[in-house]
């Protein structure tokens, strides 16, 4: 392929032929202001910002628009360059309402960064602001609408148009009252709608969930997957460390989307990024023992010591565990290992969620569970190995075990009160509060994803790693620390000192994860052996 | 609000003659207004249902376009034009005439819903400035003689 | 004398007829050219004539031609511009009413030339009476085997279809023309790729203002070296000059490129109204520079009128009087380029609104003394910074009148009034 050099403010980069001088540019570091270009949509070219100087040629180009030609002199960084940005800048501005104090955008607004960056001028507008139709209004489950706070770059038309192809976006009205909204009286009815609140550089379309809730610079990130289905789309939580008073107590405030190219382009669904509060709410904090007189809270050695206790003394054969495809592949290698290979107890994997026929073209998968495949590779389960609630019922409740470890899962009621009437010790490991938990006589506190490092293995086989974001709540504990808990109490041979060591582990004994490591993740994952 | 079977049938033929793109739209627009008086907006769904084109895309033609109008317009449309050769011949004064002599401002109509009144931009009459078009009609070279014959003459 | 190509028939009874046009020698050159000559043949003649696009870009049109790609396997379309909206232009409007079938012959023998079976006429909509005289015309020319299947005696196809448009000046720009064809609001689309390659429906297009191509039959019968001889410099042909403004005869002049604006304005169209001196001559339509009345002895061609600072264009010449305030003309010039701004991009859809908010705050009293400088710095904001070139439309004049007419526009802002006494209204 012919090479292709150009020269960006007196540096020379090779540029991929067919490229734009911008994504040049940005893949090299240098930062053109930019607001309608973004790499996942077709080029619109105008808010004009990205405008730069090329040799030879008279008029200023937008940077977007250009392609690269071998020998090309560009420059963004002379007067002219940044007189016309900041022209362009000013533009945007001056009927731009600033509503910065109550403004989500706030902290992580275009408008505000290139200012700041290449404005840094005193208004020189003396005149009455345009004003729009709709202000702080609804269109949507997740969005809101501020129309005089929109630069009409059209990225959320465009993501509508070409993404979802559900066109609820559009820009009505000609010329400075043109006003982006939906359709009079509609509504944005696709599942990735909040995907262009990411996408507005300001603050005309924000989040309705995230609402006032807290101000952006007190967040912090951490890399990780969405635990809401099997497509394993990347995202990064977000977390408030410094203010737990706001936000009603919630560690996590929002999931955003991280870009992978390989499995959720740029894109999240909705019902995964809404799926966060499960972090905060209703959460298993400490372990408990449910007796004769009622339900008393223990410290988890206390809990581990009598788990222990119950897996000594049971039969073998008639223990069972209910695994859980929501748990990592750390988690459920450690499970395996000590449970199946050195305990012998029968392990289940039930298929709720697994089957919902709730899918679609893009990124919904109808297994609701982020970690299926990975449960399957690590405990040698077939495909139609996971048991629906009928086979459940008819496996458990015809010889009710005399211990039931279930792991997240809640059962069916009636199954529950026939294992409970039968006798059987019902343990409940997990993350959040639920009936089954409730009716345990052992409670032993999990920590989530989030929680912890670790990995899933998505529905294509591609294993992607997730970082520790915020700690554990109370006693909560990753799955693999109780099980080296209990290793250590069973006088098992076995070691699980943290995730990385873990993964090593089990990349050298299951042949589908065979040459991986927590390194060799990053920074888009990668596919098992085939199985 | 439905689409006539007479709309129908124009737009079917419409269709034909421009069967590519969205195209039809644009004259299916025109279609719309020429029997609605406007286009009445609990007709573009309907529409846009018919022509197989997204709704959002419908509303934002009928809101771009200056000659499609979105709310109902008197029977008789007065397009003045304000624009500088129109201005240099006098238009400023025949449009003061023209609210005077109906009793409402620029852009809006008479309370019987009779007239309505627009200042617009150059038509190309210049040469017969100044201008209005009416009825699908000229008039060229207005003075206030003739604006006061033209309105006498409206229904 | 002055050659009569584009209004040889204007006068003429029943002019807009196929029967006078026929009598009158037309569709000859078609059929000659349909039976005898290649479609490069015609392309070279248009290319030597040096015509060049009518519309106001003045881009050579043979060029132009000749950038449909050789070996497309898809249709070729040929767009007729006739959304003409520039303020003080209104000779196309003559050649529909007036001549229609030469215009119908221009488009048969520039369809050909291109490989073209399909030709959409985007009329604007305001122009009523016109479009039902084109549609009359073109349904006598498709009576008389001038259009539709195996016309003019030859194997060649042309179907002919009217596309009206609703009220858009940013529709006359040629993109934004096959967008508003397409069934969308007209915006702009971003060049490259440009029409000739990526047009209507994704396929090779030519868009072609009405005057341009009535001008191609001509050029076919007498010959491109004729014409450009007929012309000046490096434009070749006549030109529909559009007089209006403060002239005793207003209406359209065809004459030579070249000619004399000075006597375009004394002789032709009979000198100033009322006696009065003139004071600024627009030449080109709105959007080209002012020229000051000290300005005006040029020739009228691409080249020398740019050589003087301002620019031919759709050759929409506006005379002004001394008794004009230019600041509420140039006014009305912004409140048009607001009005039509499409929207799509920053500097035009929000400039234009803060130079008409400038200066309407200006003509109400409340002008403050920068003004005028940040009118000025808003339209250099404007200029060359925009997807299409209404934005430079809106700017040109605002740079040229508040350079030229500085005096005036501060008058205005420091004694809250006009410096012209008793203007007109």
């Amino acid at each position: 392929m012919d090479k292709v050099t150009v020269t960006i403010n007196g540096r020379s980069f090779e540029a991929r032929p067919g490229q734009s001088v911008l994504q040049t540019a940005l893949d090299n570091g240098i930062h053109i202001p930019h607001y309608c270009f973004h790499p996942g949509l077709p080029v619109a070219g105008n808010c004009r910002m990205c405008l730069v100087e090329i040799e030879g040629v008279p008029k200023l180009q937008i940077a977007c628009g250009t392609t690269v030609r071998d020998g090309m002199v560009i420059r963004s960084d002379n007067d002219r360059v940044r007189q016309a940005v900041r022209h362009v800048l000013e533009f945007l501005l001056i009927n731009h309402p600033v509503d910065c104090p109550v403004c989500d955008q706030a902290g992580e607004c275009g408008l505000q960064e290139y200012y700041m960056l290449v404005g840094r001028y005193d208004s020189r507008f003396a005149e009455n602001k345009v004003v729009k139709h709709k202000k702080a209004s609804p269109i949507g489950r997740w969005v809101m609408l501020d129309q005089e706070r929109c630069i009409l770059c059209s990225r959320c038309v465009r993501f509508t148009r070409e993404i979802t192809k559900t066109n609820e976006m559009a820009i009505f009205n000609r010329g400075d009252h043109a006003e982006i909204d939906v359709f009079p009286g509609g509504e944005l009815h696709n599942r990735y709608s909040a995907n262009i609140v990411d996408i507005c550089p300001v603050g005309a379309l924000t989040c309705r969930d995230f609402r006032f809730r807290c101000r952006v610079w007190y967040l912090k990130q951490a890399p990780s997957v969405c635990p809401g289905c099997a497509r394993g789309c990347n995202i990064a939580i977000h977390f408030n460390p410094e203010r737990p008073h706001h936000a009603g107590g919630r560690r996590v405030l929002r999931f955003k989307p991280r870009p992978n190219p390989h499995v959720n382009a740029f894109w999240l669904c909705d019902d995964g990024r809404y799926s966060y509060p499960f972090i905060d709410d209703h959460r298993l904090r400490f372990a408990a023992l449910r007796e004769e007189g009622g339900v008393r809270q223990l410290y988890l050695r206390d809990a581990l010591d009598r788990l222990a206790d119950w897996l000594r003394s049971a039969h073998a054969g008639r223990t069972a565990y209910l695994l859980s495809a929501d748990a990592s592949n750390e988690e459920l290698f450690a499970a395996r290992k000590l449970l199946r290979d050195a305990l012998g107890v029968r392990c289940l994997l039930p298929d709720t969620g697994l089957r919902t026929g709730d899918a679609d073209d893009f990124l919904i998968c109808e297994d609701k569970h982020p970690n299926s495949r990975g449960a399957r590779i690590l405990f040698g389960l077939g495909e139609s190995d996971p048991v629906s609630p009928e086979r459940l019922e008819a496996v458990l409740g015809a010889e009710p075990p005399e211990l039931l470890l279930v792991n997240r899962a809640d059962l069916p009621g009636p199954l529950r009160d026939k294992i409970l009437a039968a006798g059987t010790r019902l343990v409940f490991l997990g993350t959040n509060d639920n009936a089954t938990a409730a009716a345990a006589h052992l409670v032993v506190p999990l920590a989530v994803f989030a929680e912890q490092a670790g990995t899933f293995t998505n529905i294509e086989g591609r294993v992607q790693k997730f970082e520790l974001a915020v700690p554990p709540l109370g006693d909560a504990a990753p799955e693999w620390s109780v099980h080296q808990g209990l290793a250590e109490r069973l006088s098992v041979d076995l070691a699980f000192p943290g995730p990385a060591a873990i993964f090593h582990q089990l990349a050298a004994e299951v042949d589908a994860f065979r040459g991986l490591s927590h390194e060799s993740l990053t920074p888009h994952g990668a596919m098992i052996r085939h199985e | 609000m439905e689409l006539s079977d007479q709309l129908k049938q124009t737009l079917d033929a419409l269709k034909e003659q421009f069967p590519k793109g969205l195209s039809v739209l644009m004259p299916a627009l025109h279609a719309v207004q020429a029997e609605h008086n406007h286009i009445p907006p609990e007709l573009e769904q309907p529409l846009a249902a018919y022509l197989g084109v997204p709704a959002e895309i419908v509303h934002e033609v009928s809101t771009f376009y200056f000659m499609f109008h979105t709310r109902p317009v008197g029977r008789h449309h007065i397009y003045i034009c304000g624009n500088l050769s129109c201005w240099l011949r006098g238009a400023e004064t025949l449009r003061d005439h023209l609210a005077d002599r109906l009793g409402i401002q620029p852009g809006e109509t008479t309370s019987d819903g009779r007239v309505t009144l627009s200042v617009v931009e150059c038509l190309g009459m210049c040469d017969h400035a100044p201008v209005m078009l009416l009825d699908g009609e000229f008039h060229p070279d207005l003075t206030v003689e003739k604006v006061d014959r033209i309105l006498a003459g409206l229904s | 004398m002055s050659e009569r190509i584009l209004s040889k028939r204007f006068g003429l009874a029943d002019s807009h007829t196929i029967g006078v046009y026929e009598a009158t020698g037309g569709y000859a050159t078609a059929r000659r050219v349909l039976q005898e000559l290649t479609p490069a043949q015609v392309t070279d003649e248009v290319k030597k004539s040096n015509l060049r696009g009518r519309g106001g870009a003045g881009f050579p049109t043979g060029l132009k031609w000749s950038f449909i790609p050789r070996d497309t396997d898809r249709p070729v379309y040929l767009c007729v511009n006739a959304d003409e909206s520039e303020p003080g232009t209104f000779k196309d409007r003559h050649i529909m009413e007036q001549d229609p079938h030469l215009l119908l012959e221009g488009i048969i023998i520039s369809a050909y030339a291109i490989g073209c079976h399909q030709a959409y006429i985007y009329i604007r909509g305001e122009y009523i009476p016109q479009i039902r005289r084109l549609r009359a015309a073109i349904q006598e020319a498709y009576g008389r085997g001038c259009l539709g299947r195996r016309i003019l005696g030859s194997g060649f196809d042309l179907e002919v279809a009217v596309f009206t448009g609703a009220g858009a000046y940013i529709c006359g720009e040629e993109t934004a023309l096959l967008e508003s064809l397409e069934g969308k609001k007209g915006y702009p689309r971003l060049k490259p790729p440009f029409p000739a390659v990526v047009g209507l429906y994704g396929c090779p297009t030519i868009i072609n203002n009405v005057e341009t191509l009535a001008n191609v039959p001509a050029i076919l019968e007498k010959g491109g070296d004729w014409f450009a001889a007929v012309g000046a410099n490096r434009s070749g042909g006549t030109r529909l000059f559009g007089v209006s403004g403060h002239v005793t005869r207003p209406g359209v002049y065809e004459r030579p490129m070249g000619y004399s604006l000075k006597q375009l304005i004394f002789e032709d169209a009979g000198g100033i109204l009322d006696g009065r001196t003139l004071k600024a001559v627009i030449p080109g339509g709105s959007s080209v520079p002012v020229l000051r009345a000290d300005e005006i002895d040029i020739a009228l061609d691409f080249e020398s009128v740019a050589a003087a600072g301002s620019m031919l264009g759709s050759a929409g010449v506006i005379v002004m009087h001394d008794g004009t305030c230019m600041v509420r003309a140039l006014q009305r010039l912004i409140h048009f380029y607001k009005d039509e701004s499409c929207g799509q991009c920053s500097p035009c859809r929000e400039g234009t609104g803060w130079l008409l908010k400038i200066i309407n705050r200006i003509i109400r009293g409340d002008g403050r003394p920068e003004d005028v400088d940040v009118m000025r710095d808003v339209a250099e904001g404007i200029l060359g910074n925009t997807i299409c070139p209404l934005g430079d439309a809106a700017a040109l004049p605002v740079i040229s009148f508040v350079t030229k007419f500085r005096d005036e526009f501060e008058h205005f802002v420091r004694h809250k009034r006009s410096a012209v006494l008793a203007p007109v209204k």
